[in-house]
């Protein structure tokens, strides 16, 4: 007798759940299609898979002079001057002829490391303490709001700089500094979905029937926050490696010597101007560096953009 | 006759799929009369209304048809009976507000926000009776100026003269121009207070306690009921030939609905304007209107006089309608089995015909025409052709 | 009587948030060593033999409650610290360089209200036409931009190519002469009003000349941002059901944007630009460094790479007291224009 029913909820919850699941594998399918059409998105989402290639491909299109560093750029020589483009250096050198085009291959790295570390620790750390905070109210919520707009108060750049000036000069210390500075805004996202999650009846309901707290966070409140939280993450990855880039610019951030675009940019200070007869000598020493950080954070900005315009359900379908 | 709607055709073009939301609608509406609109959610109702004001934007187009409004014996230059959607958007953005009014559901997000009541109302006064408010802000001027001393009768006699150009000339660019340096700009206030004064006027009428308060509060500090009289105030300012109703009362208390629609009453009895009133409650119809038109998926299925629909409906929608209405002695509700088409894939030839209990072969093939059965009563069913 | 509750009910918010700020401070000071931070008190080559004494007298191996008090009441007092790269108390130091990040402020802030907000409405008024989608395309692109980037970009043109159309720095030789002379009095050391009121016209034009390419790089990412936030608000302003009302009155279009949609639109805009105004200060740092303005930004950034403590935490501190009064007044701002909110 107890068989032959488990039997049946068995069944019967492989039905459900492909029958819980139908409609949001129709949406997925839907938000996959707009993708497809919005041109934006996909300049986007190429951009992002071109750096990606060249992040992958780096070893091979740039292969290492110090196998154990090679994230150190390898300079031909100690001369000051930068050189423009040859045939050893396909994009030139910087100051201290360190190959940009070596640097910029690497840096691709270096920018996809920051991106992805600091932006996964501040989703963990913002939607664990966002959710403490929303779904037990009270004191704790209230101590950790304060917190929240506390760190919000201060303007991200200059709070990093107290904080790595504290951590040390290294880019390690930068991605620590950034995830400090960066997880307030996430925290404060999901606390609100949560916010509102929870006055709702079905909420109430689900804990009438014994739903534990972590269900209910998981089941009913992630699966909705998500996509804003997408869109914010998306938006943050160039946002982070901007301001990881203007950290090293100013020399708090990557050593020098170390491929990161915002450090070779900072060699660039002293060229900007060349010799009265030609002032534009230099212009490699900027001009190229700098177009990879725009593509990279214009790439993740365009996806970031795509994804709210797909997933916002009032323009969906327009 | 005062609104001839003739085969009103509107579409609109969505991602999904073209909506053809109004099927070729023909309404009369004579002066003094009040035609009621009645049909479910999503039958057309409300398009209907904003086509004839031609406020249809895209992705939504008036494909065909013709609105045929009287003027009036004083209007300037286009004689009495203009095809509304042929003239000119200026031509029609003078006749909305001025000789059409319209009301909407939702008075809460019908007005501004950041607006008070008064300036929502003054507007109505300063976009149609410029050259009145103008006129009298110069005869207080010429109060003023008797009445004061010599230094501030140039002061006054300056404003007068802006008065005078805004009556001439009231969309002139140095008039303009000037007009937004802060202390020319002066004039401009005179005109207002004398637009408040009418308002203030107005709001009396509507019955409503303390105007000169209410004037200068926002629409959030103003109950459900007093916004709804404010929206109609904005409507019935410049005394309206047309008031288009788009189902006033359907978001109010029932208490508070009766007034508004005694109030309704009593403004048409006033000012003699006839009414388009739409709702999807036939129990208002019977209160309000001497006319009803029943629409079903952007169709007029039967056109009648209220007394003459209720005693002797024709249409199966109708008869469908009136047997879902509770009545004492009747047991159950019957409702009218199927839903509403999509309208983007209509049904062919009758739209009703899918859910008709009296459908013939014919009416899946051929669209049925309108007619006439009785006095001033019409039906679109194959059943009378 | 209600605004004036408001006022207040939001002046008692602004404590706890200080009071948090300062705790960030503190806890970032303790990050560094008890040597570290003796190095802040150390004026003289002398007192370095008495590392220890110094640490004593500071009480910088007590425990850490003790040590905020203690740092309270200096911070409270008016003490800072010492900063190393200005020559000169933390908090005097923060005067010295307020007019040129003020100068800055001054006119990159309206620049981008007015452009911001103007370029949003439009784009949104005229939604999936041409001028959309190029605005669209600007606003994401200046958002994408690294600042520091822009600035030498702009350099490397204006300043350049154009040889020495539009320079660095604050003020060209000749005209800082004249400011420097006894013929120029400063009322307020910013060089713009400064010239004005002094009467000295070809100063106020050169002031301006150099101002140009810093105001620009400043500006345009924030625009983009103030663009975009102002484009969505637009649109939904646009959605909503008292334009149809205003249309049926008989309004032209220009009186429904301008009157009814807007000034509903604006306010998502300001509640967002106490925001806006923080980025400004992340920006002010980079562009003064590029620029070689001495400003307030220009003397963190050189704070930061010198370690000198002090004058960071000053930073932190001045920027957390800036954003909490900043956000007071936009919040006054906003319950001004939005009625709804007074009474809230």
């Amino acid at each position: 007798m107890i068989g032959f029913s488990s039997k049946i909820m068995l069944k019967s919850k492989k039905g459900e759940f492909k029958r819980r699941v139908q409609p949001r594998i129709k949406e997925l399918k839907f938000s996959l299609s707009r993708i497809k059409k919005s041109p934006l998105s996909l300049i986007g989402l190429s951009l992002i898979l071109l750096f990606a290639s060249v992040a992958l491909l780096a070893p091979i299109i740039a292969p290492p002079k110090y196998p154990y560093e090679p994230y150190r750029i390898p300079r031909s020589g100690y001369s000051a001057t930068p050189q423009p483009p040859s045939y050893q250096h396909p994009f030139g050198t910087t100051q201290g002829q360190y190959d940009i085009y070596y640097g910029v291959i690497w840096g691709t790295r270096t920018a996809f490391r920051i991106g992805f570390m600091v932006v996964g620790s501040i989703l963990v750390i913002g939607i664990i303490l966002g959710s403490i905070s929303g779904y037990y109210g009270g004191l704790v919520d209230e101590i950790i709001m304060r917190i929240v707009d506390t760190f919000m108060s201060i303007p991200t750049l200059v709070l990093a700089m107290a904080l790595v000036t504290a951590l040390g000069h290294n880019l390690d210390s930068v991605m620590k500094a950034l995830i400090i500075v960066g997880w307030p805004s996430y925290a404060r996202l999901i606390r609100g979905d949560i916010l509102s999650v929870r006055e709702e009846t079905y909420v109430e309901a689900a804990r009438a029937i014994g739903c534990s707290d972590l269900s209910i966070i998981f089941k009913h409140v992630l699966p909705n926050a998500i996509y804003p939280l997408l869109i914010m993450a998306s938006l943050d990855v160039g946002a982070m490696v901007l301001t990881a880039a203007a950290l090293s610019f100013l020399g708090l951030g990557a050593p020098i010597g170390y491929a990161d675009w915002g450090q070779m940019i900072s060699f660039a200070r002293n060229w900007i101007v060349g010799p009265p007869s030609n002032p534009l000598a230099y212009w490699y020493t900027v001009v190229i560096p700098g177009l990879f950080i725009l593509f990279f954070v214009l790439g993740w900005n365009l996806l970031g953009d795509a994804f709210r315009d797909i997933l916002d359900p009032k323009i969906r379908r327009r | 006759m005062l609104l001839d709607v003739q085969d009103l055709k509107t579409n609109f073009y969505t991602y999904e799929g073209v909506v053809k939301a109004l099927d070729g609608i023909s309404l009369k509406i004579k002066e003094g009369d009040t035609l009621g609109l009645v049909g479910e959610t999503g039958c057309g109702k409300s398009v209907t209304s904003l086509s004839i004001i031609r406020l249809i934007l895209p992705p939504g187009k008036i494909e065909e048809g013709k609105v045929i409004f009287n003027l009036g014996e004083n209007s300037k230059s286009k004689g009495k009976y203009v095809d509304l959607l042929k003239q000119t958007e200026a031509f029609v953005r003078e006749v909305r507000g001025d000789k059409i009014s319209m009301i909407f559901q939702e008075p809460s997000s019908a007005l501004n926000p950041v607006y008070t009541a008064g300036e929502q109302i003054c507007e109505s006064f300063l976009l149609h009776r410029k050259e009145e408010l103008c006129q009298e802000a110069v005869e207080d001027i010429r109060k003023d100026v008797e009445r004061s001393r010599f230094f501030y009768r140039n002061i006054y006699q300056i404003e007068k003269k802006f008065c005078q150009w805004m009556l001439r000339a009231p969309h002139s660019f140095w008039l303009k121009f000037l007009s937004s340096f802060p202390l020319i700009g002066k004039y401009k206030r005179r005109i207002k207070a004398e637009a408040t004064k009418k308002t203030i006027q107005i709001l009396k009428r509507m019955g409503i306690p303390n105007p000169e308060q209410v004037v200068h509060r926002y629409p959030h500090e103003l109950s459900g009921g007093m916004q709804q009289r404010v929206v109609i105030a904005m409507a019935l300012a410049c005394n309206p030939k047309l008031l288009i109703a788009d189902e006033p009362t359907s978001n109010l208390d029932v208490t508070i609905q009766a007034q508004i629609l005694d109030l309704i009453r009593e403004i048409k009895g006033k000012l003699g304007s006839s009414i388009l009133f739409i709702t999807h409650d036939l129990g208002v119809v019977a209160e309000m209107c001497n006319y009803v038109a029943v629409m079903y998926a952007g169709n007029i299925c039967e056109i009648a006089p209220v007394k003459e629909l209720f005693k002797n409906p024709l249409h199966p929608y109708t008869i469908a309608l009136m047997k879902s209405l509770p009545e004492p002695g009747r047991k159950r509700l019957e409702s009218i089995k199927g839903n509403v088409p999509n309208l983007i894939n209509p049904p062919p030839g009758c739209r009703f015909h899918p859910r008709c209990s009296k459908a013939m072969e014919i009416c899946s093939k051929e669209k049925p025409k309108t007619v006439k059965v009785g006095k001033e009563h019409f039906v679109a069913c194959h059943i009378y052709t | 009587m209600k605004m004036v509750n408001y006022i207040i009910r939001r002046l008692f918010l602004v404590i706890p948030v200080l009071f948090g700020v300062s705790i960030i401070i503190f806890i970032i000071l303790s990050l560094f060593s008890p040597e570290q931070r003796a190095a802040a008190f150390i004026t003289d080559i002398k007192q370095l033999r008495n590392l220890q004494g110094v640490i004593k007298t500071h009480h910088l191996n007590a425990p850490l409650y003790v040590q905020y008090f203690m740092w309270m009441k200096e911070v409270m007092s008016g003490n800072l610290g010492w900063s190393k790269t200005a020559s000169k108390p933390v908090l005097q130091a923060l005067f010295y360089f307020l007019p040129n990040t003020f100068e800055l402020g001054l006119f990159s802030t309206p620049f981008i209200i007015l452009v911001g907000i103007y370029l949003g409405g439009v784009s949104a008024v005229h939604r999936d036409k041409p001028i959309d989608h190029i605005s669209r395309i600007i606003a994401i692109v200046g958002w994408s931009l690294p600042t520091f980037w822009l600035g030498l970009m702009l350099l490397m043109i204006f300043y350049g190519y154009f040889s020495g159309l539009l320079p660095p720095e604050a003020l060209g030789t000749k005209a800082s002469l004249v400011v420097k002379s006894s013929n120029f009095t400063r009322f307020t050391r910013i060089n713009t009003i400064d010239a004005l009121l002094n009467g000295r016209f070809s100063v106020f034009l050169d002031a301006l000349r150099h101002l140009v390419l810093p105001v620009i790089t400043l500006t345009v990412v924030q625009c983009a941002m103030v663009m975009r936030i102002m484009r969505s608000s637009m649109l939904e302003a646009l959605g909503k059901g008292y334009i149809t009302t205003a249309r049926a009155k008989g309004a032209d279009e220009k009186t429904v944007v301008k009157k009814h949609a807007r000034k509903n639109a604006m306010i998502p805009v300001i509640t967002v630009s106490g925001y806006i105004f923080a980025g400004l200060m992340n920006g002010v740092v980079i562009t003064e460094t590029i620029f070689a303005r001495k400003g307030l930004g220009w003397w963190w950034a050189r704070a930061a790479i010198q370690l000198d403590i002090p004058a960071v935490l000053g930073a932190v501190l001045f920027n957390g007291v800036l954003f909490v009064f900043t956000n007071l007044v936009v919040d006054l701002l906003y319950a001004y224009i939005d009625p709804r909110v007074r009474l809230g």
